[in-house]
């Protein structure tokens, strides 16, 4: 095993003349440095007997040169791995062949400080920023990755070039100043030249530099390219290792099964002629499930099929989706009931400038247009199902699951097993998907319970397909109503702006889940509005209103998250007030944004590159438009569709980002489509119904997805304002349902206002 | 109780029910977890190997179907390939196709199979053989990459 090297105050000193000492800081990056200086949290296990050398948390360098970063978030197919091992790569000039990742130990050093406080209200970030450092709150999530390692990853590895050139000025006595590093190998101007590898043990063992500052982007030369992603040759050989392939020695294996509601607890478990079948090891009970250990999952989800678990207790549920949209529609006409029995919604006003009410009430009706609009459940349905393996035995506790917050794993496994945190190791694989669902933790939660049953041996805990589709924590249904006011003196013709939403609160209904002491009104929500308090759209009476309510349905962060629905709503809305206004609808919104030329670049790149004017090639064909900022980067998508009996097929998506600067430019563009894909499952296809309390949908036949067939033809323009980083993992998502809806209106003249689109 | 067939060209006999489903006796008995689950019921493709040659959803291939037969994994399918890696998996590779990964041992197993019975497959012929899912949406680089597989293959690689 590695053994862990610590922060050694006798190391050898000799100065280096670095020049990198920096002069005042801002404070970003002070705090941005204190990630990588911090002596304390020097712990990044390395394999002394290899001869490896460790610089700080990010980095070590072996003697043949290889470069190891550790990798403190998790990799679900965005790149990640990837994106975070090119910081390294620049900043130490590596030859990429000989740069690999590993998983990050959990310390408080490798917080994701960013996702929090973008999650924060404004007064609150600071705050938060500072929680989650001292939390170290591990995640991976809101497409935070890349912007939080930015300063401290490139901070550190430029902080170990310094250590590298100062030994090699030392040994070779030349100037610092006159040596570079190219492909991982040290060149002097006199022709010297020898690799890394050989100066990392001498250099680590130097104190870090006061500072480190890393190149400006004139100087870069991996950043901005499209190096081969480190995890793609494993990916293709079956060799790279999920969650569900761990097999530790002596594994057992346990199924699951919940009872048929969305909520409500277990109140008996009926064996078929109360029987309980031989291949069962053990039983677990837990408040809403009943899981069986045998020595094969099939053989323990086989046995499953001869078990009806009966639900009920206080919080049983019945509630059907029909009945759902009715309450939330009585919501939005004021209605005060709310969906839990004796619950009333919770209003709060996101954003009111002017006086949109005024201006409504006094309007003519032919000057106003209203519109409602809805998005169902969704469920994630990560191609790879929930499940985590865990032994415990002889004190200590390991875990294996691909999970988006291996801290909160690691808290849990401790408080459930009654371990200290150091007792606990996160084992996480690859992610077969991840998409927000993988931040819950119920699933760790049972295979916890159920290792306690089988004395050290690890236990293998998977869903079944339908066990992950009946209980997932889902995308919130959401319901919306919006009133304009044309005419008068507003921006591009539009006078006022109302949009009132019903859904509730996907902050609250997690803190819930995880702790289910939380609880109570909660602060509003940025995710209730994100993508439509907070629209580039300069309306001058604008009013967002959102009706809170509690469901007893499991929620969860859905990729994009507020934006899958908002962007639907506004951009869809958007759009018919262009028709009403007899404008077209890319003109329209440029007209909208005569204030914010950054928005207005990327839809006139998404549209030129779309050709928007040119024809179509027949009129069942339809061309739509939108845009959303999310996650700090802003999407424009362009798209055709074609309908054929009543059926929308699309056939292209062209899209613009504009992310700041794009880092990786294929895998931006990758992750553009796949997030669109994603979309537009959602779009056409699948919604999650609840019947009498129970999911209707249970596998991919009943809640399909895209496939190769369906996929239209995607082109993808990169816009880089050199504005700062933003994320790139979801925001593909946001535009593509309303660019969609908008292409099938102008084939059909129908404006569809419900998710999934339908013109049956 | 027990089945024997040929599996990656090795004859095995594997201790498992007749009922048991081929894709958990490869990953639980045969220790071979490149061949995945992800729906159980034929629908998504991500348990796909090669029964004599032939692309086979293993979740509903009961291990008594399979006695006597030749199956082939993700794990083999390259091992006959200079460097390890299929035509069809080195044009993954520079297509860069995998995200998460997981649907994608399913894929290859389909792609390579749709390849031999037909080299230069059209957009509809690929459409008809690969039916797969994959959540992450992959489809762009993969419909490219079938195509340059089959240019590699012709080419002799
Ligand atoms: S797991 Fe076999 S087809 Fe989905
Ligand atoms: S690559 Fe993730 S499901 Fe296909």
């Amino acid at each position: 095993m590695a053994a862990t090297k610590r922060f050694a105050k006798t190391r050898r000193a000799f100065l280096i003349g670095t020049g990198l000492v920096g002069g005042a800081l801002a404070v970003g990056a002070t705090l941005a440095w204190r990630r990588v200086a911090n002596a304390e949290t020097f712990i990044l296990p390395v394999d002394a007997a290899k001869g490896e050398a460790a610089f700080n948390a990010w980095l070590k360098i072996a003697p043949d040169s290889t470069i190891t970063v550790a990798v403190p978030r998790q990799d679900m197919g965005q790149g990640i791995y990837t994106m975070l091992a090119m910081y390294v790569a620049e900043e130490l000039d590596a030859d990429w062949s000989k740069v690999k990742v590993v998983q990050a130990p959990i310390s408080v050093i490798y917080g994701n400080t960013t996702l929090l406080a973008d999650g924060a209200p404004a007064p609150l970030k600071s705050v938060m920023v500072t929680v989650s450092k001292v939390l170290g709150l591990q995640t991976t999530g809101g497409s935070t990755s890349t912007r939080d390692g930015w300063m401290p990853m490139r901070m550190a590895a430029a902080s170990a070039r310094s250590m590298l050139l100062g030994v090699a000025a030392a040994k070779w006595n030349v100037p610092f100043s006159e040596l570079t590093i190219e492909k991982s190998v040290i060149r002097h101007k006199s022709g010297k030249s020898a690799p890394i590898g050989e100066f990392a043990k001498d250099a680590a063992l130097l104190p870090a530099p006061k500072f480190a500052t890393p190149k400006p982007q004139a100087d870069w030369k991996v950043l901005g390219t499209s190096p081969k992603r480190l995890d793609v040759p494993e990916k293709v050989n079956g060799a790279a290792q999920f969650g569900i392939d761990v097999r530790p020695e002596g594994l057992l294996y346990a199924a699951v099964k919940h009872i048929n509601m969305v909520s409500g607890t277990l109140q008996e478990v009926r064996w078929k002629n109360g029987v309980v079948p031989k291949d069962v090891l053990h039983q677990v009970r837990g408040s809403d499930w009943l899981a069986v250990i045998a020595t094969s999952s099939w053989s323990a989800q086989k046995a499953l099929e001869n078990v009806e678990l009966i639900g009920g207790g206080d919080n049983a549920t019945v509630l059907s989706s029909d009945v759902l949209t009715a309450r939330y529609n009585e919501i939005l006409d004021g209605g005060d009931r709310g969906v839990m029995p004796g619950s009333r919604p919770l209003r709060r006003e996101y954003a009111n400038r002017g006086d949109a009410p005024k201006l409504i009430a006094a309007a003519q009706k032919n000057q106003v247009v209203e519109a409602a609009y809805s998005v169902p459940l969704a469920a994630h349905a990560t191609m790879e199902p929930m499940n985590c393996t865990v032994r415990i035995a002889n004190g200590k506790v390991d875990v294996w699951c691909g999970n988006q917050a291996p801290t909160l794993l690691q808290w849990l496994a401790a408080s459930s097993a009654g371990v200290s945190s150091d007792n606990v190791t996160i084992h996480t694989p690859y992610l077969g998907g991840g998409f927000g669902r993988r931040v819950d933790l119920e699933v760790v939660r049972q295979a916890l319970a159920c290792a306690k049953r089988t004395n050290g041996k690890p236990v293998q805990l998977i869903w079944s397909r339908e066990q992950d589709m009946r209980h997932d924590a889902y995308r919130p249904a959401v319901s919306c109503k919006f009133t304009a006011v044309l005419g008068g003196n507003g921006t591009a013709g539009v006078s006022a702006w109302h949009h009132k939403l019903v859904g509730p609160s996907v902050m609250k209904a997690t803190a819930v889940r995880l702790n289910a002491a939380a609880g109570g009104d909660f602060p509003p929500d940025k995710t209730n509005c994100e993508g439509a308090a907070d629209l580039p759209y300069d309306f001058t009476n604008f009013k967002v209103d959102h009706a809170q309510v509690d469901l007893p349905v499991p929620l969860g962060f859905w990729r994009s998250v507020g934006h899958s629905f908002n962007a639907f709503f506004v951009e869809s809305f958007v759009d018919e007030l262009a028709f009403a206004l007899k404008k077209d609808p890319y003109l329209f919104r440029l007209e909208l944004l005569k204030n914010e030329p950054r928005f207005a670049k990327v839809l006139d790149a998404a549209a030129s590159a779309a050709q928007w004017s040119a024809p179509l090639p027949s009129k069942n064909w339809g061309r739509g438009i939108a845009i959303a900022e999310s996650f700090k980067s802003i999407v424009a998508q362009v798209v055709d569709v074609e309908i054929i009996n009543k059926k929308i097929h699309v056939r292209r998506v062209v899209s613009a980002v504009d992310c700041g600067t794009a880092l990786h430019p294929d895998n931006t563009k990758a992750q553009i489509s796949s997030g669109a894909i994603y979309g537009l499952s959602a779009a056409l296809n699948a919604k999650i119904t609840l019947k009498d309390g129970r999911v209707e949908q249970g596998n991919f036949n009943d809640y399909p997805m895209l496939n190769l067939a369906e996929c239209p033809q995607f082109e993808t323009v990169i816009v880089n304002s050199g504005e700062p980083l933003g994320g790139i993992g979801e925001v593909g998502l946001p535009p593509v349902a309303p660019a969609l809806a908008n292409a099938v209106f102008m084939a059909t003249g129908k404006r569809l206002r419900d998710l999934p689109l339908s013109l049956a | 109780m027990s089945v024997t067939f040929v599996l990656n060209d090795k004859s095995t006999t594997l201790n498992a029910p007749d009922d048991k489903p081929l894709l958990w006796a490869l990953r639980e008995d045969a220790n071979l977890v490149g061949t995945k689950y992800g729906c159980g019921i034929a629908v998504c493709g991500a348990c796909t190997v090669h029964v004599d040659g032939v692309p086979t959803r293993s979740c509903v291939t009961p291990c008594s179907a399979i006695a006597g037969k030749s199956v082939t994994t993700i794990e083999a399918i390259g091992s006959k390939s200079p460097g390890g890696f299929n035509a069809v998996q080195k044009a993954w590779i520079e297509h860069q196709v995998p995200q998460c990964g997981y649907c994608q041992s399913g894929f290859i197993m389909a792609a390579t199979a749709l390849l031999e019975k037909t080299p230069e497959p059209t957009d509809d012929e690929i459409n008809a053989a690969i039916t797969n899912l994959c959540r992450c949406g992959t489809y762009p680089a993969m419909r490219a990459a079938i195509k340059k597989a089959a240019q590699l293959k012709k080419a002799g690689a």
